[in-house]
Order: structure tokens, then sequence, then C-alpha cells
């Protein structure tokens, strides 16, 4: 089986400005791979460089086996979604989902059953009269689904799609794009800088900062097993607490001059008792988040948050121990910043 | 030359409102301070001020604030715009073709008892030819500045080159056309017919007469011919074009380009009769006096002028402008004051120096001020010469419209070869309803 | 009165003022004088609707009237072809564009009416540059062709295609105000469509026109109301008015020369009263269709721009 996409080496760069710097890349045939950076990490250039809007400037791409690098973007048979405007506004619901069929030429009724079959598969077959004026934010991106959906690219390409939608509707979309893909299995990338949408949506989530990959790994991977001390600070919400640890550290394949400890809040216990189990940290604020709660103490003069069950939280002042379970511990060399393995987690495994 | 007229008082009427509003400000002028309105050429215009300033001289404690005009239609403008915002100017030159609305309407000041009662100026100072047609009711409205009429510019050195006869006093309409048939050559000296650029086989070098097909051209030889252009000269009703002897004149003027000697109108385009005459390539130019100051500056060639050729009896045109006084005036006699001087031996040998005008007083006219021996034209003395004849045009209100609506159709004519039946029959019928609403002028 | 109003009012007051009294008050002021016979000299005399009846048998008018409405006819859709034509040319950032933009505005900056006689030199039927140009290759006075160059100042049709011609430069205006609207289009309307494969016609049909179809429908509008005036200039320098009668006598020349010349001010302000009416009656038609074509969707009145 072929590739769904294929990036070898991609370089790319606008003037003085580089935004991919080397982007090996495998998309698996009917995968959905969730690119997730922060902005200014070269997201949306790597969508650029898939579509062709972009021209390389090293490397090569390939979908589906064939070799796009060269070809322009009309050329490669991939549909985007932009993030804000993927509609034309002079054009009826209608008409801008037939707008690619259109474009190549296909007759206009054959164009406006297929734009109605593909309404219906996002669920916007009652919106086909309006003008995107007339339409709500969600109706507006639902519809831009239907648009790329109705020409059966062989990759989808969506720069996040979700970004301008209130956190309800970005939850029910997410579901809905989900749904979509597992119904038509194409392959898609799509582009996101919160990190929960790539949780949550992904086959595959590429972590990319400054226009290199750091990890790419299933979601459970990524979380459980950051490849770099940067994948673990961005992944999680708060990110993963890193502190200096014990350096320098010599094993077996393992050569690090420092190393920094890392441990996920999800997994810092908290106890309070007359028998401590580990040093005590000073609790210093305290954030609610329904169920849970984010405590961020002071241990040994380093900020560390726990996420704890609310209902066990301490008050700000309180001073309480801090412990965490050893297979829950990461490290990664301080220099490099790569992840050194631990023996636990062989255990764990 | 007519566009850039237009252009130029175009250009004027921007700054116009500044101007009479700047005069009108003047809430509390000095008793002796006097405004002029003059339209003209630069080289005119720089005459006025000469003339302004000499009288400033000449009486201590005077001014004069000249207010410059680019043509005769934009000093109409400002003077009846200046007269409806209260802010007329003193004293204003105007041509007496354009003379009647003024003093139909009563917004000028008779003169005849200040002349009667003046130490210096007097009736009969001047040609009487200029003082009747600035004349009404029998009061005189007006003091003319100069009588000019039309005249054959010609090329003296080319009739000398083609040893053709310089034109004598007296010469018949088909004497010129003759003589221009001889003028008429193409680059190799050979004599040709001049035509149409699509007929035309050899290039014209030379074109034997220029001359504009306008009304006013043709007015002084339809009288010649013992016609007129008009049922009555003083309160007329219509054109009488009609008429034998009219109709001959505009048969014989029409048939000049079919005669070929005169350029088509593709060349008046690209260079104007005047123009081309100063540039040597027409060797006889029908035209008054105004442009001999333009001509004094051609240096290629020898000119002259020559009387306007005739048919039975000599006739001309009367060109003449006149200082006028404004009714709404409060300085009438600061302003009587400057007209003393202006007119006077002096003042008037200042404007006839220009050589653009002919002095409508006498014994400056007959003067070397004016004659100027020693400077061309050799034979000024033609435009007095012909004063006798000159014939005022008729007297109505709506007389420019008139001019504006006959020439567009002669013009037609004149290159088109319209027939000439439906030429008259065009030519009334476009002038009947401005002859309606005219008013006589006297 | 709440404070945002009394500011708008207050700020907007200057140019109310200049507008009464410098429009408003005038424009009255010269329809009431259409009713009248007025030079000016002495008082004027009330007269009715005289003037308008005259309006209708003044042959002067009548060509004025027709020629106007051709020169709308040609101009207006020529010059929003080329100023749009250049304006999509010269969007992008490219070597000389800046200066091909600026030389596109630069016609525009020269004042009337030596822009008027530049083109009496430029259209002189034997000497001119247009004319030398078309007879370059031609032999005895003709172009390549065998033909006759224009006669731009002596024949009719020519004088007015000349008028038309000295319109189609000066359209800076229009050109830069297509070029804000097109460089304001979002950059994704035109990567959809690249992504669709659409070659160059079917961007500019399917995606440039449209999206800019509400600024074109306003320049329409603009250039139509102008056209009545911007005929003057040019026909008082270049051919006033000519060749004879009326071959180039428009209803702004018909007006100056009535109002100016012949001290008609009533007359005039008929004809003024008569332009207003013309302009007005255009002006009508083509809301008239934008709307319908609106409501059908072919441009995109009242369309705005999704997202955010």
């Amino acid at each position: 089986m072929t590739d769904g996409l294929r990036l070898r080496g991609v370089h790319l760069s606008r003037g003085a400005i580089t935004a991919l710097r080397g982007i090996d890349l495998v998309v698996r045939r009917g995968e959905l791979l969730v690119v997730l950076g922060p902005s200014g990490a070269g997201k949306s250039s790597l969508l650029r460089a898939i579509a062709g809007l972009d021209p390389v400037s090293g490397g090569t791409v390939a979908i589906g086996g064939r070799d796009v690098t060269a070809l322009r973007p009309g050329q490669r048979n991939v549909s985007m979604v932009f993030q804000s405007y993927s509609l034309l506004p002079h054009l009826t619901v209608a008409d801008n989902i037939a707008f690619g069929h259109r474009i190549r030429g296909a007759d206009r009724r054959v164009a406006a059953a297929r734009a109605a079959q593909a309404a219906a598969t996002v669920g916007c077959a009652d919106l086909l009269g309006r003008r995107p004026h007339q339409l709500s934010g969600g109706e507006r991106q639902r519809v831009a689904l239907a648009r790329v959906l109705v020409r059966e690219p062989d990759v989808f390409l969506l720069d996040e799609p979700l970004a301008n939608l209130d956190a309800a509707l970005r939850t029910r979309m997410r579901t809905e794009i989900r749904a979509v893909h597992d119904r038509l299995g194409t392959t898609t990338v799509y582009v996101t800088h919160d990190q929960s949408e790539a949780m949550a949506l992904g086959d595959r989530i590429a972590v990319l900062r400054d226009g290199r990959i750091e990890q790419v790994d299933t979601p459970d991977e990524v979380w459980h097993r950051p490849r770099t001390r940067y994948v673990a600070s961005f992944v999680g919400g708060p990110g993963m607490n890193l502190l200096p640890g014990v350096g320098p550290l010599r094993r077996p394949g393992v050569e690090a001059t420092a190393v920094e400890l890392g441990v996920r809040p999800e997994h810092v216990t908290l106890s309070s008792g007359i028998s401590p189990v580990g040093p005590l940290g000073e609790v210093e604020r305290v954030e609610v988040l329904g169920e849970d709660a984010l405590v961020h103490l002071l241990v040994g003069g380093h900020p560390v948050i726990a996420r704890v069950p609310a209902h066990t939280r301490p008050t700000p002042g309180d001073r309480v121990s801090v412990s965490v379970a050893e297979e829950h511990l990461h490290a990664f060399d301080t220099v490099t910043g790569e992840r050194i393995p631990l023996p636990a987690e062989a255990a764990v495994r | 030359m007519k566009r850039t007229v237009a252009l130029l008082s175009l250009l004027t009427m921007l700054t116009a409102t500044g101007v009479t509003a700047g005069c009108g400000a003047d809430t509390d002028p000095a008793a002796d301070t006097v405004s002029l309105l003059v339209a003209g050429t630069p080289d005119e215009l720089a005459a006025y001020r000469a003339l302004a300033a000499e009288y400033e001289k000449a009486s201590p404690g005077a001014m004069v604030t000249l207010i410059e005009a680019s043509s005769a239609k934009d000093l109409m403008t400002r003077v009846s715009t200046s007269i409806a915002g209260n802010a007329a100017p003193d004293l204003f030159l105007i041509n007496y073709r354009n003379f009647g609305q003024f003093a139909t309407k009563g917004a000028l000041a008779p003169m005849t008892a200040r002349l009667a009662a003046s130490g210096s100026l007097h009736d009969k100072d001047f040609y009487p030819q200029a003082m009747g047609a600035f004349r009404w009711r029998g009061e005189q409205m007006c003091l003319p500045q100069n009588i000019s009429s039309l005249a054959v510019y010609y090329n003296r050195s080319l009739f000398t080159k083609y040893q053709v006869p310089e034109p004598v006093a007296g010469w018949h309409w088909n004497d010129m056309v003759a003589t221009a048939q001889a003028l008429t050559r193409d680059a190799g000296g050979q004599t040709v017919k001049a035509g149409e650029p699509e007929a035309a086989g050899v290039p014209v070098a030379v074109h034997g007469l220029g001359v504009t097909p306008e009304l006013i051209r043709l007015a002084p030889l339809i009288w010649s011919n013992g016609g007129d252009i008009v049922d009555d000269p003083a309160a007329p009703t219509r054109l009488t074009l009609d008429t034998p002897a009219a109709r001959q004149v505009i048969q014989d003027f029409l048939e000049l380009p079919k005669i070929g000697v005169v350029p088509s109108d593709v060349e008046v385009e690209t260079q104007d009769h005047e123009a081309r005459f100063a540039a040597g390539k027409v060797a006889m130019f029908v035209s008054s006096r105004r442009v001999t100051t333009a001509f004094r500056a051609i240096t290629g060639f020898e000119w002259d002028v020559a009387p306007l050729p005739q048919y039975r009896s000599p006739a001309n045109i009367l060109h003449s402008d006149a200082y006028c006084m404004t009714k709404a005036s409060s300085r009438q006699d600061a302003a009587w004051r400057f007209l003393e001087y202006a007119l006077s031996d002096p003042g008037a040998a200042l404007m006839a120096k220009t050589g653009r005008t002919v002095p409508s007083r006498t014994s400056v006219a007959t003067s070397p001020a004016f004659l100027s021996p020693g400077t061309s034209p050799a034979r000024s003395q033609i435009f007095l010469d012909t004063i006798p004849a000159l014939r005022p045009v008729p007297t109505i209100s709506t007389w420019p419209e008139i001019e504006d609506a006959t020439g567009k159709i002669l013009e037609n004519a004149f290159y088109h070869g319209d027939p000439i039946d439906k030429v008259i029959a065009d030519l009334d019928a476009a002038t009947r309803a401005i002859f309606q609403r005219g008013t006589a002028a006297r | 009165m709440n404070r945002d109003r009394r500011q708008l009012v207050l700020m907007l007051l200057p140019y109310l003022i200049g507008l009464v009294v410098l429009v408003l008050l005038p424009a009255a002021a010269t329809m009431a004088m259409a009713f009248t016979e007025t030079d000016l000299i002495a008082t004027s005399r009330l007269i009715g609707v005289a003037n308008f009846v005259e309006l209708t048998r003044d042959p002067a008018v009548g060509a004025a009237v027709g020629n106007s409405l051709s020169y709308l006819m040609f101009s207006v859709p020529l010059r929003l072809v080329i100023a749009v034509g250049l304006a999509l040319l010269l969007h992008r950032r490219a070597r000389g564009a800046g200066t091909a933009r600026a030389a596109v505005l630069l016609p525009g900056a020269v004042p009337e009416l030596a822009y008027g006689l530049m083109w009496l030199w430029l259209l002189n039927p034997i000497q001119g540059p247009v004319n030398q140009l078309l007879m370059l290759g031609g032999q005895g006075g003709r172009t390549a062709f065998g033909t006759l160059p224009p006669q731009w100042l002596t024949d009719p049709e020519d004088a007015r295609a000349g008028i038309v011609l000295m319109s189609l430069f000066t359209i800076g205006e229009t050109f830069v105000i297509v070029l804000t609207a097109r460089l304001a289009l979002p950059p994704e309307a035109y990567e959809l469509a690249e992504l669709e494969g659409a070659r160059a016609g079917q961007v500019l049909r399917r995606v440039t026109l449209p999206l800019l179809a509400p600024v074109l429908a306003v320049l329409v509008l603009r250039d139509t109301l102008m056209s009545l005036q911007a005929s003057f200039v040019p026909t008082l320098v270049v051919t006033n008015g000519g060749p004879p009668p009326y071959a180039t006598t428009y209803l702004s020349l018909v007006l100056y020369q009535d109002a100016f010349e012949y001290l008609r001010y009533g007359y005039a302000a008929a004809v003024a009263a008569l332009m207003l009416g013309l302009t007005a009656v255009a002006v009508l038609i083509q809301w008239r269709l934008l709307r319908r074509w609106a409501s059908h969707g072919v441009v995109g009145v009242g369309a705005q721009r999704p997202g955010n």
C-alpha cells in the first residue's frame, strides 16, 4: 500500500524567513494526521507546501505515491479549508460547493446534484440557497467542509478550521469532522494550535516547532512518551512540570551532562499529614476547573503545578507534601532536550 | 486662434471673481483712482499698463487700477458679472458689436455733456464713423479708441519671386482670385491647384489666399456689390443673403476651395492662417489691423498690406473699440480725466505705437506714431483711405450669437462644398430666432 | 441628542455649511434663474417656462444631448475596462510596477487645460504625433493600410472619437480605487480558486470581477455623473464644439457659451437643469439595473465578507 502523503526533506523559505527546515513526514492513506504547534511554528506553511500554494525551496512532496513537487495546486487533487475565508461571498452555498466542479467544466445540473449530496453529508442541506453572509460561523465552516469533500480529493487539508468558533461549537464540530473522516476515509492533514483538539481528533499527531517536526506519534505516545522536553511542555493542559534534576548522568547508551525531570500535573500527588512522603511544597494559588483543580506550588524554589480532584484541594498558604510515582517520571537531557529513558519505563511497559 | 482665445478667457475667468471682488472691497478709494477693464493680447495689455503709468506720471495723485481680461468674450462676462455684483469697473473697453446690450440696458453713463464741456477732447477730433458706432438715442455713450478695418496682408517677397503684380487700390475680387491662383505653388515653384488631401496629387507649398469663412468677412464684399446682409441695419429682423448681390458674393467666396487657392480645413487645423502667413506658406491673408504687431516680428520675408478687393464700389467693415463709463461708477469725474489723457495726442500715440490699432483720433492716425515710416507695413495709409467706406455691422444685442451661428454653417459650406441655396436657407433658418430675441441697439 | 450624535453633527458642520453655501444655495438659485431672462446687466425678468420651451427647439441642445449620450456610452465603459485592466495588471509587487502605477496616475495630475492643449498638439492632423505614428510605413500622407489617418479635428466622427480618446487617459482616480479594492481582496479567495485549478480567465470571471462588483458599480455611477461635465474642457480647448455645426458640442459647452459668451444666464440655467435631469435619469436607470442584477446574484451589491 502506498502512502497517502510523503514529504521528504521539505524546506520552505519566503524571503529572509525560513518557515520549514527539512520536514520528513509520512501520512498513511486514510489517516487523519494533526499538525500541532504554536503560532509561527510553520503549521500553515506545511499545509501550503503540500497544497502547492507556496513552492518548496527543497525536498519533495508526494501524494499517493505521485511526486507532485513541481505541480501547480490545481493539479495535485487536494482540497483545503481555510481558517476564516473558505467561501466566496458572492456565491450561494450551493454555488460555493459546486465551484470546483464548475471550474472543471462540469455540467451545471451534475455539479448542483453533487453539491446537494455533499451538503447532506455534513448536514447543511437546508442552507443551499443562502449566501455566506447569512450563515453563522459554524454553518460557514460546515459548508466549507462540504466544499472540500464534494470533489473527493486525494488529501484534505484543514487549516485551523475551528479557530474562529466558540468553545462549545468547536467541540461539537471536531466530533463531526472526525465522524465525516471515519465515513469517507480520506487522507487528512489537520492543522491546529489547540492540543486538546489534536488529542481528540488525530490518528497521529505531528508536533511542529520552528519549522521542524519534534515528534510524530499517536496521541497516547505523545502524551506518555514525549520525545522532547518541548513536546512535553506543549502537550497537556497545562503542560508537563520540568524541574532541574541531577546530573551528569551516565548509563549505557545515555550520556547527559545535566538532566531535567518532568512530571505531568495529573501525576503529582499532594498529601497533607504528619508523615510527609515527599518534599514539602507551599501552595501559592489554586484554580478550580469544575471537577479538578490546578494547584500552583513552590517546591524547593521551583514552580510546580498539580492537578487534583477539586474536593481534595488545599488552600493557598498550606504546606503540603508532594510526591510522584516513579513510573510517571520523565527525564530530558537539559542540553539537547531529548528524552532519556528511565529504568521505570520499561517496567510500566 | 479662436480656441486659444477661449482657453485664455477661461484661464482668466478663474481669477476674475477674485479681481473684481478685490476691486469692490476697495470701499474708500482715493478720489482720483479709476479702474479700467481691458481685454487683449499680452502686448496690448502691456501697452495699457504703459498708458496707465504715463497718466499717473502726468497727473500726480492719480491712480489707475488696470483689470485685465484675456478676450472680448471674457471681458463681456466680467463686465456683466461685476455690474450684477455691484463692483463695476469705472471704465471698460468694448467692441461696438458688443456695446449694444450695455447701452440699451442703461448700464452706461452718456458722455455727450462731458465731451461738450471738455477743454481737451472734442467731437471733431475723432473719425465720425467710429463716433457714430457708439451713439445711442442721440447720446455719445462711449469714446472710440480705434478704427480698424479689413485689409489684405501679403507676402511681398513671394510676389517678387514669382513676378506677380502687387495689389492696387480698387482691385476687384476676381483680381484677387487670379493673383491667388498665380501664387499657389508646389515645392518646385510650379503653380498648382490646392485640393482635398484625398484628391491632392502634388502637395502645395504655398497657398495663394488665407481667409476665414465668416459673415464679417463676407459683409464688406456684399456691401461692395450693392447688397446688404440684413433687412434693416438699424433694427434687423433677418438676414438678406438671398438677394442677387449677396448671392453672387457668397457663391464666389465658396468657390475658393474649388478653385484651389486656400488651405483645406485639415491644413488650417494643423496651422492657422496667421501662423501660416508668418511662416511664409500663404501669400495673402485677409485680416484686420490686429495681426500687425505679431507680423512685425517676421524676419524671413517682406510683407505689406493692400486694400480689401471690391465688387462695384469700395466698402469695408468697421472694427472699433471704445472706452465706456459705467453708470454705477462713483468716480466718473476721475474716469473722465483719465479718458481725456488716454485719447489725447500723447495717450493715443502710445497705444498707436503697438501697431495693433488704427487710432480713432485723426491727428494721431495721420502722424508717424501710426504710419510709422520705415516699419512694416509700408502702406498703413490704406487703413485711413478706407475709412470713408466703412460700415458697421447691424446693431442688435444678439449679434455675437449670429456671428457664431453663421460661422458654423459657412465653415461647413466652405470646406465641404454645400449647395449655395441650401447654405443661404440654412443661414436664414439658424438666425431667425436669434434676431427675434435680440433688441435693436440704436 | 446624545453625545455621539452631537459630535457627529459638529464634525459634519463645516462640510454642511460649505455644501449649503457653495452648492445647494447656488443650485437653487440656478434653478430659479432658469425661469427668468437674466443677462446680469439689466434686472432679470420672469418668463415662465419659455427657456425650457426654447431648449426643445435649440439645435445646439439637441445635438449636445445626443453627443453627451454617445460620450457616456463609449467613455464610461472604456474607461472602466482600461482602469480595471491596468489595476489587475499592476496590483502585484513587481519590477517597474510602481513606476507604471505612477504613469497611470500622471495624466490625471496634469491640469485640465494643459492636458487639453497637449491633446490639441497630439491630435494635430498633419504634424501631430498621433497621426505621425499612424502614418508610419504609409506613403503620401496615408497609413500603412493605405487609409487616410483620422481627421481628429475636422471629421465629426473622428472628433468625437478624439474626445473619448482624451478621456481614456485620465483614469488615475478610478485606477487607484480599483487597485485598492483589488489589494483588499482576500488572498484565500484566489488560493481557493488555484486549488481548484482555475485558469486565469476563470479566476477573473468567477472570483475577481464578482468580488470587485460593488466597487465597480459605484465607479460606473460616479463616472456617469461626471461624464456630462468631463467633456467640457477638451471640447472648449481642443475642438471648440466643432467640427461645425455641433459635432463635439456637449451640454457643458452649450451652457458655458450661453452663459459666458452670450450672457444668457437664464437660458444657461435651463441647460443646467436639463443636465441635472439627464444625470438623474442615467443614474436611476443604472441603479435599477444594478439592483436587479444584485437580486439575481450577478453582482454582489450588499454582500459582506465572511469570517471574523
